[in-house]
């Protein structure tokens, strides 16, 4: 794995953006830019210099959790479990679906909301099923296969 | 059973009304438990919407993530619920439970999972550790790193650092570094014999060449993870197979070679003593505080697991003149 630890400058606007989004106010992780725009979040303590010599010692496949899609500076898409993880602070951009469409998105299906702009966060009675990305008539779906109902 | 593998297993379990039960018990299905990820949701929570859908009881009370759903289900039920997707629980077998309960990981330890895949005890680590701290979770090849990777995503694992090497040369890299541990799980590849309830294939699959390589690989195994715990540190090994060569000599050769000894340790499950005597080998007396799981005891799978602590430094290639 290459490792490419997020610099605190780009870390603080990420999280500004999050707490613009979504409400999140605290990002206690450090923040790890893997393949395709993906952000990882490692709560662990081991420092930045310590995971580096461990690399040097072992195959580094992954670090943390998948948190973050990070289509563009502002545009930040929460990963499945990043909704729940973070679940707590969350207080902005819920979208609450009914049985019908709940049956629907879990499959994996786009939805129809209309007058919803940016990425949603999905919430289904009491939980979070992971976060969209709406055009103002649809949310499109972005749960991961192995999250998705079947049948 | 092939005829020797019962020999064996006779030897074991000396007494017959004791083998018929475990000859009975090993040829039903395993019953269905599942283990509540703290990480996400607390077993209280967990267990008010289970019981909505299921019968469920949490049998050992000082352990209430350990959740039983007392009923028959569908196949692919446990994995295809709300609370499956969204990582509440992990389908966990109830022994395979044992070896982080016996670890005993804390907020702030430093652990490593050598043999981590598939990452039902790492994602346990992990709860027990609170996210804190560091769990390196390794194992040796990509498809089992895959679904390693796969399992501590679903359970919100962030303090982990996943790496893929030979268990023994990442510890020999790791033992001459500043990297030592406080806790080290050393779930060993094994033969399989406590599997026969889940995995059937086992009784065709059981060949006795594999113990003796299988033996000889777990003791270099463990040998290389002693060299990296910090002295005080523990390490559980487990396997989940009876073969006292897979279990106890191996605990033996790590009395008779390292300075560590074997703890006590106090479990949810009825064990039996390690045995101290195989196939005319006397093994150290602290053996018999190995922990042996059969399956007519508990309705479960079989297991063994030790838990042992590191007393002094190890000096030159580890092993006491």
């Amino acid at each position: 794995m290459n490792i490419q630890f997020i610099k605190s400058k780009e870390k603080q606007q990420i999280a500004g953006q999050l707490n613009e989004d979504f409400g999140i106010s605290e990002l206690n992780y450090l923040l790890i830019e893997s393949g395709k725009e993906k952000i990882r979040g490692f709560s662990g303590s081991l420092s930045k210099e310590e995971i580096m010599k461990l690399g040097k010692l072992a195959n580094i496949e992954l670090i943390g959790a998948y948190l973050i899609k990070k289509e563009s500076k502002t545009d930040l898409r929460l990963s499945f479990d990043a909704c729940i993880i973070l679940k707590d602070q969350i207080t902005k951009n819920i979208v609450e679906i009914d049985d019908e469409k709940f049956n629907s998105w879990i499959r994996g299906n786009d939805i129809e909301v209309s007058g919803i702009s940016g990425n949603p966060i999905v919430k289904y009675k009491e939980d979070f099923f992971g976060c969209g990305k709406s055009n103002g008539i649809k949310i499109f779906n972005y749960v991961p296969k192995d999250r998705r109902l079947r049948k | 059973m092939k005829p020797l593998f019962e020999e064996r297993l006779r030897k074991l379990m000396p007494n017959e009304e004791d083998f018929q039960a475990f000859d009975k018990i090993v040829h039903t299905g395993p019953r269905n438990f599942i283990r509540c990820n703290t990480l996400k949701i607390s077993p209280e929570e967990l267990m008010r919407r289970l019981k909505e859908k299921w019968d469920v009881i949490q049998p050992y009370s000082e352990y209430p993530e350990i959740i039983l759903i007392n009923q028959d289900l569908l196949p692919g039920e446990l994995g295809n619920s709300r609370e499956h997707i969204l990582g509440y629980y992990y389908v966990q077998e109830v022994c395979s439970m044992m070896s982080a309960l016996a670890l005993n990981a804390q907020r702030g330890d430093f652990v490593l999972d050598l043999c981590a895949s598939p990452g039902s005890k790492t994602t346990q680590i992990a709860s027990s550790m609170q996210n804190s701290g560091t769990l390196i979770a390794n194992d040796l090849k990509m498809d089992r790193i895959a679904i390693l990777a796969s399992n501590l995503e679903k359970a919100s694992v962030t303090n982990s650092v996943v790496t893929r090497n030979d268990a023994i040369q990442l510890c020999s890299k790791l033992s001459k570094s500043e990297f030592k541990f406080d806790k080290i799980l050393l779930d060993a590849p094994c033969s399989g014999e406590g599997t026969l309830r889940s995995s059937p294939k086992t009784f065709l699959m059981w060949n006795p060449k594999m113990i003796d390589k299988l033996s000889r690989q777990q003791k270099k195994m463990l040998a290389y993870a002693l060299k990296c715990l910090k002295v005080g540190g523990t390490l559980v090994y487990s396997t989940c197979t009876h073969a006292p060569e897979e279990n106890e000599s191996v605990m033996d050769f790590a009395l008779k070679n390292f300075p560590v000894k074997i703890e006590e340790i106090k479990l949810p499950l009825k064990t039996r003593h390690g045995i101290i005597e195989w196939n005319n080998e006397v093994y150290d007396k602290d053996v018999a505080k190995a922990h042996r799981i059969y399956p007519q005891d508990n309705d479960s799978e079989g297991f063994f697991l030790c838990k042992m602590t590191l007393l002094d430094e190890i000096k030159d290639k580890g092993e006491r003149k």
